[in-house]
Order: structure tokens, then C-alpha cells, then sequence
């Protein structure tokens, strides 16, 4: 289990972590999502070891890993926004080299590395200069690179960005095979779709803090608790809107043919109950159902500024 | 045997530049030149003279030598100074510093990259510089002197170079930073020396002018100290010892002023040389915390007390 308590971080005055939680536990895909300057970087950074908080804590069970430094590069492997290559080196010299780095030398380091190359689908390009690659191969390969030592965790930040769709899919497939082998995942992205389908929890950071943490069962409900419901009225629209106007969970309601949107704040009991009283008024129902909602929904309702929560809460209230 | 990681890396990078090539041939080329121009010029006075100056000889190990040292103090900044910082600029250091690997094997790998250099600079141009082995004059202990002295100079100036390359984000500021401090060191500490022995004559001038007898002489006091800091006037004083006069007392006197009788003055060279490693240990051990993210520091150094100070900052004012 992953543990940060009341991480805070400023630079200068700005506040970039204020009392940032989280807990992942062991073999998690965790999706970290914000803004551009919520801290996520930041965050990232501190549990790689490379830049100190001003307070809190990082533990990885009963070890502090910002007091155990070693510990931490070992169990942690840290795949930046950023690719960090040399040129006039090849594929497996860079990889050789950060083995060495690790202090894991000759037939051990060679044997790890071809693994490695293979795993993340670039053994063929073993001879190939770094700087040759394409940007879909080096972000693999920089992959490949921080798990040359073996790490329980990995922390990725904005991996997927400048991809290609199918680069996109095919390093999306390949953390699915690290999460299936135990791995922790921590995953940074803007690219909240394919979290979604990835991740198995997630934690939404504004302004420092953690606005919104829990898996994505969790999150799902959560998001589709707070859309509208919709009512498909084969019949007797009329009985059917005087029960929904005189309904206590019942907050909004619109009407667009057969239709009905209704802002609806209770839970799938209340819904079922509704759906009881409708039909027991023989009020004929084709079709009742929540909206689908989206995690880019969520972030934008979260994470957006005033005027866009103003216009999301008009939608909400309208109906729109 | 385990290799530094970085310098192997560095190796096998450097193998691959023409760099390496093109530093060789220039700095060969121009001791060549240097050699063959002053062979000429003694074959010429043969045709005059009808006798051979083997002084002239030892002229040939003064200029191959000094040309060895200037091109030393050019290029070893240039191979350190970018060291460190353009790691920086690629992103890779923070992709090493995430390693296992400690600051000082990163530091020291880099170092010894550039010291390697020079060892196969300084290697490859003993050819021409043995030409004076021909007629005789200077010894094996002289060379080796020479060599230890080129040696502690490629250290401090590497040192001067990694230690601003650690401090600085850009490879450019970190290059013209180190040929500042470069310059200071060599011209400053000189100037400084002059400038106080200028004070100093006025002042006993007059001294004496107005008393018309004194037993002082001029000189540029304290000053002088910082002139074991400074990597050309060790150069000279070895090549005078070998080569010139011998008597560095007197033409240190001559430039500035009197000399104090002590052990760091009647051991010029050893004093110099220990000063100057020294401050090249100094700057590496700089350049080794700079580079050393906070998680490796000691623990008292982490916890920043910013926010202590705010804590008690509050509760002074309650």
C-alpha cells in the first residue's frame, strides 16, 4: 500500500501541493487527473525522490521512502513527460547503460535488457541509434528503461501524450500487462477515455488537493448518481408527470416529445420505486434509464472554473 | 572490475564523435609546427654560426610544453564545462538521479571522461615533446613533474568546469562562467599581485623620500599567496626550474617585490600544486552536492524549516 499524507509543496508563492492524500493499494492502475498546474508532476517528482516536500509523508507500507532513499529508487521506476535520450547511442547500449546504473552488469544486464526490448515490442531495434526512433518508440523504450531494476512501482507522467492512436493503443496494451503482473501503476494523463478503460482507480487533484479519490466502480456511480434520468412515455404522459412533479427526489424536469429529463438526486432504490409508482398509475414506460455519464463530465465538473460549473449547473437545471 | 557507468558511457560516445579525432590532430599539429619551426630555426643558425645552440633545444621543451599547457587550460573547460548541464538539457540527469547510481560516481564518471582526454592529448604529444631527449637537457623526473603538473591543472580546471556545469541550467553561461573564473584565476591573481606591489613601491617611496633611510622593501604583501591558486605561475615556475634560470625567487622578486623567507615560498612548486588540488577536491565535492537531490542529503538537511519558522512566526505573534 502506497500512502501520502498532507503532502505540501510551494514554489515561491505558489502553492503547487496543499495536504495532498492518496492511498493506492498494491497491484492498482491508479489514474492521476488535473489540470495543467494542479500538482500532478509535482506529486510524481516527490515520489520519485527528486524534489523534497515542505511537509508529509510517503510510505510504502511500514517504510519511509522519503527517509529511505535507496529503498525508494529500487521499489519506484520513474518514466517522465519527457523522453531523456543520448545521442550516438544505441537502443541496447542506453539500456545497458541505465543497467549499470542499477549495478546490474554484463550476461545479467544484456539478459534483462533483450526481455525488456521484447516486452515492449522493440527487440528488432536493438541496434538501432536512440535518436532514430520514432517518438512512439522512445516513449516504449524509456518504458523499458524504468523497468530495467524491476520496480513495484511505476510512476508515468503523461505517458500517452504525442502518440498516435494506434502508438496510443498499443502502450495503453502493454501497462495492461504490467497491472497483470502486479505491478502498481501510477499514471498521469490528460486522456481521461482511455483512463477510464485502464485504470482500475483514480484520484482527480486540483489546486494541490485531492478533490475526488476511489476506484472506478466508485467513480462510475458517482457520476451517473448526478446525471439526469430519462422517462421514454409510451402513454398517459400527463398522470405520469403530476406523480413526477409531486416526488420528493425529483428536482428538475423537462419535457421533449415522449421524453422526460428529470434531475433526479435519489439512488437505484429510489429509482426502482419510481419506476414502480409510474407503472402502477398505468403509466405505459418504454424506456427509463440514467444518462451516461463520462469521467470528462466529472473533471470538467470538478475541476472546472466558475463560469463552467455556472454553465454546467444551468444544463443540470434546464434539463438541457 | 566495475566500470563507472557514466565514463563508459562517455567512452563509447566519444568513440563515436570525430571530436576526439579533430582535438588530436589540431593540438598535435600545432606542437608539430612549434617543433619543426624551432628545429628550422636552429639549422639556420647552424648555417650562420657554424655551432649548435643546444640551448635552443631546451627552448623547443619550454615551447612544446607551454603550448601543451595553454591548450590544456582551453580544452579542458570545454570538455567539463557543458558536463553536467547538458545532461540537463537532454533530461537525463534527472533520469540518472532516479537511479541507484550516487551523485559522486556521476561526477567522478564526467571527470574522469575529461581527464582520460587529456591523459591521451598529453600521451600522444610525448613524441614531440622527446625531441629534446635527442641532445639531452631534461630528465625523465622532469617530464614526470611536468606531467603531474599538467595532471593537477586538468583537475582543478575540470573541477572549475563541472562545479559550474553542477551549478548553472545552461551549458553556455556554465562554459563562459568557467573561462571567467579561468581568467581570474590566472590574470586576476597576477594583476592583483602587481597592482598591490605598485601601491606598496609608491608608499615606501615616499617613505623613503621624506626619511631618506629605511630598511623596508616593497612588496605586494598577502597577495602573494594567491598566486599558488594559479595554475600558469606553477606552470612557470616548473619550467623554470627545468629549463630557465632556476632562481624563481628572484624573478618572482623582480615582478613582485620582495619575497618572505618561509616554507611555502622555498617550496613554491609542491605548495602550489597541493593549494591547487586542493581547491579542484573543493569544487568537485561542490559540484558532487549540487548535483545530489535533497533525499540524499543528510537528514537535518532535509526538512526545510521554512515552515517551522512560519509556526513559530505565529506563535511569537499570538
Amino acid at each position: 500500500m502506497l500512502e501520502i499524507k498532507d503532502l505540501r509543496k510551494k514554489y515561491g508563492n505558489f502553492q503547487a501541493l496543499d495536504g495532498l492524500n492518496l492511498e493506492i493499494a498494491d497491484g492498482e492502475l491508479f489514474g492521476f487527473v488535473g489540470p495543467n498546474g494542479a500538482g500532478k508532476t509535482t506529486t510524481l517528482k516527490i515520489m520519485a525522490g527528486l524534489l523534497s516536500p515542505d511537509e508529509g509523508s510517503v510510505r510504502m507500507g511500514d517504510m519511509d521512502m522519503l527517509q529511505d532513499s535507496r529503498a525508494l529508487r529500487m521499489k519506484i521506476g520513474y518514466v517522465p513527460d519527457f523522453f531523456g535520450v543520448y545521442d550516438n547511442l544505441k537502443v541496447s547500449e542506453y539500456m545497458e547503460f541505465f543497467a549499470s546504473c542499477y549495478g546490474i552488469l554484463g550476461l545479467q544486464a544484456r539478459k534483462r535488457c533483450s526481455l525488456l526490448l521484447e516486452q515492449v515490442k522493440l527487440e528488432d531495434k536493438a541496434d538501432f541509434f536512440v535518436d532514430g526512433l520514432s517518438r512512439g518508440m522512445k516513449q516504449r523504450l524509456c518504458l523499458a528503461r524504468a523497468l530495467i531494476h524491476n520496480p513495484d512501482i511505476l510512476l508515468l507522467d503523461e505517458p500517452a501524450s504525442g502518440l498516435d492512436p494506434r502508438t496510443r493503443v498499443e502502450f495503453t496494451q502493454i501497462l495492461r500487462e504490467l497491472r497483470d503482473q502486479g505491478k502498481t501503476l501510477i499514471v498521469s494523463s490528460h486522456i481521461l477515455s482511455e483512463l477510464s478503460e485502464l485504470c482500475t482507480s483514480i484520484g482527480i487533484i486540483e489546486q494541490g488537493k485531492m478533490v475526488l479519490q476511489g476506484s472506478m466502480e466508485q467513480i462510475f456511480e458517482r457520476i451517473n448518481s448526478s446525471n439526469p434520468l430519462l422517462i421514454s412515455v409510451f402513454s398517459n404522459k400527463e398522470k405520469a408527470l403530476t406523480i413526477l412533479k409531486s416526488h420528493p427526489c425529483v428536482q428538475t424536469i423537462a419535457v421533449r416529445g415522449d421524453e422526460i429529463k428529470l434531475g433526479f438526486i435519489g439512488d437505484r432504490q429510489d429509482e426502482a420505486m419510481l419506476l414502480q409508482q409510474l407503472i402502477d398509475a398505468d403509466v405505459l414506460i418504454s424506456g427509463f434509464m440514467r444518462e451516461k455519464g463520462s469521467l470528462e463530465t466529472l473533471f470538467m465538473q470538478i475541476t472546472g472554473h466558475e463560469e463552467e460549473k455556472a454553465v454546467l449547473k444551468h444544463e443540470m437545471e434546464s434539463g438541457i | 572490475m566495475k566500470w563507472n557507468p557514466v565514463f563508459r558511457r562517455e567512452l563509447t560516445v566519444g568513440s563515436r564523435s570525430i571530436r576526439m579525432a579533430v582535438i588530436l590532430v589540431v593540438f598535435n599539429g600545432i606542437l608539430a609546427v612549434v617543433a619543426l619551426f624551432n628545429l628550422y630555426s636552429v639549422m639556420e643558425q647552424v648555417k650562420i654560426t657554424a655551432e649548435i645552440q643546444y640551448s635552443r633545444f631546451l627552448d623547443l621543451y619550454t615551447f612544446v610544453s607551454a603550448i601543451e599547457f595553454i591548450m590544456l587550460m582551453f580544452i579542458m573547460p570545454a570538455l567539463t564545462a557543458s558536463s553536467i548541464s547538458g545532461e540537463r538539457e537532454r533530461q537525463t540527469l534527472e533520469l540518472m538521479l532516479t537511479t541507484t547510481m550516487e551523485p559522486r560516481e556521476m561526477v567522478m564518471g564526467k571527470l574522469y571522461s575529461s581527464l582520460t582526454t587529456m591523459l591521451i592529448l598529453a600521451v600522444s604529444a610525448l613524441p614531440i615533446q622527446s625531441l629534446v631527449f635527442v641532445y639531452g637537457g631534461i630528465t625523465v623526473a622532469d617530464i614526470g613533474l611536468l606531467f603531474l603538473c599538467h595532471g593537477i591543472v586538468a583537475a582543478l580546471t575540470g573541477g572549475i568546469g563541472l562545479f559550474c556545469s553542477s551549478c548553472l541550467k545552461r551549458s553556455t553561461i556554465s562554459t563562459v562562467c568557467t573561462y571567467v573564473i579561468l581568467v581570474l584565476l590566472v590574470a586576476g591573481t597576477y594583476a592583483v599581485n602587481v597592482f598591490a606591489y605598485r601601491m606598496d613601491l609608491n608608499e615606501v617611496n615616499s617613505y623613503v623620500s621624506a626619511l631618506a633611510s629605511t630598511v623596508r622593501r616593497a612588496s605586494s604583501g598577502g597577495f602573494l599567496y594567491l598566486l599558488l591558486l594559479n595554475p600558469a605561475a606553477t606552470f612557470y615556475a616548473v619550467i623554470n626550474g627545468q629549463a630557465g634560470s632556476g632562481d624563481l625567487r628572484s624573478v618572482f622578486e623582480q615582478w613582485f617585490g620582495a619575497m618572505p623567507d618561509n616554507w611555502v615560498t622555498e617550496h613554491w612548486i609542491f605548495a602550489s600544486l597541493a593549494a591547487q588540488l586542493i581547491l579542484a577536491v573543493i569544487l568537485i565535492a561542490a559540484a558532487v552536492c549540487t548535483v545530489t537531490p535533497w533525499r540524499m542529503r543528510p537528514h537535518r538537511e532535509r526538512r526545510p524549516v521554512r515552515r517551522a519558522k512560519e509556526k513559530y512566526k505565529l506563535k511569537t505573534a499570538d
